[in-house]
């Protein structure tokens, strides 16, 4: 029997086209490699040669290890506190781009920092930081300080301010996006319904820019839990996280097995994070599709 | 002939319907297109051209063959070496990055050449430098680097980790136990090439005969015997190259155990360091050139590395990285300092007094494993 395609209507098949080869990459280049690294986190590995035999003793290996959570404690401390500032300093300059004016220097100005290496960045932050960086070198020379203060570069602070740096770009884009869909009516709406401007943020804007909030929270959070190279090099002797670990288990001992154990503990981590960021704001009544119909003022009297 | 086909055949192909006859003719011609486009004249290699080389910082020999290479047309496309694994994790597997060259720490030897099988014998008659005129005898096909009759990796540079300082901050330690001073806490940095870490903390626990060969209590109890060490670390410097921005920078004195040349690269910008060999000893090393089995240019890969072998490059590399030579002419050639950094005249006795050590071995029911060491590591880092 000849096998021949489905068919589909025009409008089907325009959809099909424009989201077939971001479908295909992703099947290939993403869906295909992390379910064969499933598959090696239930095998047997030691020095890069790979044992077909089904076991669980990766993923009790790991979390019986206490260096993994401690390493992941770290990671999850740095990635936390990096998507609340980056997100923090970011909405006020969206809600600015998105309200106050109408033109994008600002937005431009915060991407410029994009067109340099992720590498060069870093390094960047160690001279600002340094001992004999700009902030000490500039105390010092105010006479502010007598010796350079050292806490302020190979720390988690240092790692966070610098991810901070490095993400805030992303974060402005993603609520930029997400304010914009959130018309003045709106807010104009809600006010002349009564509503404290508060209450039309808390009610009108986080709700309908949910998306955008949660996912640039997400998204900062996860690059930034997992990242390993911002730690080890401004991080000092607090500068392993789980990425670092996960690396070395492909990189050093070639125990991919072990490797991808712990890459999918650390996903779980992730899925556990966003499920308590969703859960969060839904006891907040911040989500979207939920409906509170609290009392306005002009209803108690009325 | 039809030179293309219509719309309707490719619809009719599209929709499953391409002829049998149209399908072997089509294969045919892509598979006899594979074979034979290698053979045309515009694949034919030249003689100069790029070649891959994976080494360490330094070790590229980018400067001391530059009128070599100019001469010949050959153009470097240099990767860095952070760690040695970082070698492997790019060789290994299905689809290993194509390099034409590389090179392998001594501990490594059997690891690449049995286990995971990345090194291609190598040519001698494509390599005339490498002879045992020239070359040390400790060097020249040894079992290191020569064993099943085949000449797996050709030694081509050797030195010392040692202790390295800023003596403005750290003024001429005689001995590991001196960073240990209050004054010093913060002024220490770890390096992250275990290669040269963990030779050394091994002797400073007192285990230096029994590297890389320690049982699993001894390796716990020389990990114990560096937490006041850890204690005094401000960082884990991630390479050589981090290593020498922290020196410079001012953010650590002493860095554990490092390369020799790292002197040398601070110096270039405007840094005094020092390297000294403490009470403790140094680890020794060896680096020896391999063509790996995802090289794509072997002859050029054969003749670079016989470049490197020459006097001169030998001489001008000693001094730049602050090495030894493996080729007895390069000894007449060092200036007075890289000359006397070593004893050419009894290498015997300098081999003896710092032998050169392998790895941990991968699998062993006696000894920690690799894996072991890397774990106490990352354990270590962590700070338990």
């Amino acid at each position: 029997m000849r096998w021949s395609f489905p068919s589909f209507d025009r409008r089907q098949r325009s959809g099909l086209a424009l989201a077939a080869p971001t479908a295909v990459f992703l099947v290939i280049f993403f869906v295909v490699p992390a379910a064969v690294l499933l598959v090696y986190s239930f095998w047997i590995s030691r020095s890069f040669q790979i044992t077909p035999t089904l076991t669980l003793s990766n993923y009790l290996r790991a979390l019986g290890n206490a260096g993994m959570w401690l390493s992941m404690w770290n990671g999850v401390w740095i990635g936390a506190w990096t998507a609340v500032f980056s997100v923090a300093l970011s909405f006020p300059v969206a809600w600015y781009i998105a309200y106050r004016t109408r033109s994008n220097a600002i937005l431009y100005a915060v991407l410029l920092s994009w067109f340099s290496s992720y590498l060069v960045r870093i390094y960047a932050w160690r001279t600002i930081l340094g001992t004999s960086g700009l902030i000490n070198s500039t105390l010092m020379q105010l006479g502010m300080i007598d010796q350079p203060l050292s806490f302020l570069i190979f720390s988690r602070t240092a790692v966070i301010v610098t991810l901070v740096h490095l993400f805030v770009p992303f974060t402005l884009l993603l609520l930029l996006s997400a304010l914009r869909n959130v018309r003045t009516d709106y807010l104009e709406a809600a006010r002349d319904l009564g509503a404290s401007w508060r209450q039309s943020f808390l009610r009108v804007v986080v709700p309908m820019a949910y998306k955008g909030i949660v996912g640039s929270f997400m998204f900062t959070f996860i690059l930034a839990a997992g990242d390993f190279i911002s730690p080890q090099l401004l991080g000092g002797r607090e500068g392993v996280t789980t990425g670092l670990l996960i690396s070395n288990q492909f990189r050093q001992t070639g125990n991919w097995s072990f490797g991808a154990a712990l890459a999918f503990i650390l996903l779980g981590v992730f899925l556990f994070a966003y499920f308590l960021v969703a859960q969060s704001m839904r006891l907040g009544r911040l989500s979207p599709g939920l409906r509170f119909h609290p009392t306005l003022p002009t209803q108690e009297k009325a | 002939m039809k030179s293309h086909w219509t719309t309707d055949q490719i619809r009719d192909a599209a929709e499953g319907k391409l002829s049998r006859r149209r399908f072997i003719n089509g294969a045919a011609a892509l598979t006899g297109g594979a074979v034979l486009a290698p053979m045309l004249p515009g694949f034919a290699r030249a003689a100069g051209g790029e070649l891959s080389v994976m080494a360490w910082e330094g070790f590229t020999m980018e400067t001391e063959l530059k009128d070599w290479l100019a001469s010949e047309g050959i153009t470097i496309k240099a990767s860095i070496i952070g760690t040695q694994d970082d070698v492997n994790a790019r060789l290994v597997g299905s689809t290993p990055v194509p390099t034409d060259v590389s090179e392998f720490n001594q501990g490594y030897n059997h690891f690449y050449g049995d286990e995971l099988a990345i090194t291609t014998p190598l040519d001698e008659s494509k390599l005339p430098n490498y002879n045992a005129e020239e070359t040390f005898a400790g060097f020249y096909k040894a079992p290191t680097w020569f064993w099943d009759g085949k000449l797996h990796g050709v030694p081509w540079i050797w030195g010392l980790n040692s202790l390295v300082y800023n003596p403005a901050v750290v003024p001429e330690p005689k001995s590991y136990a001196d960073l240990l001073k209050p004054e010093y806490k913060d002024k220490l940095a770890f390096g992250d090439d275990t290669l040269a870490t963990w030779p050394m903390i091994a002797r400073v626990a007192g285990y230096g005969d029994k590297f890389p060969n320690l049982t699993v209590e001894e390796l716990d109890d020389a990990f114990a015997q560096m937490d006041p060490y850890r204690a005094q670390c401000r960082v884990f410097a991630a390479s050589n190259g981090d290593s020498i921005n922290l020196l410079v920078n001012g953010e650590i004195g002493a860095l554990f155990c490092g390369w020799s040349g790292i002197p040398n690269e601070t110096a270039k910008q405007g840094v005094e360091t020092k390297y000294v060999i403490p009470a403790e000893g140094a680890a020794m090393w060896c680096d020896a050139w391999f063509i790996p089995t995802a090289a794509t240019n072997t002859d050029l890969a054969h003749a670079y590395i016989n470049a490197t072998l020459g006097a001169q490059a030998q001489a001008d590399v000693c001094k730049n990285v602050v090495g030894g030579t493996v080729q007895k002419p390069a000894v007449d050639k060092m200036d007075d300092a890289t000359k006397g950094l070593f004893d050419y005249g009894n290498l015997d006795a300098v081999f003896a007094s710092s032998p050169l050590q392998g790895i941990p071995p991968r699998e062993s029911d006696e000894f920690a494993t690799y894996d072991q060491w890397v774990a106490k590591w990352e354990e270590f880092k962590l700070g338990f």
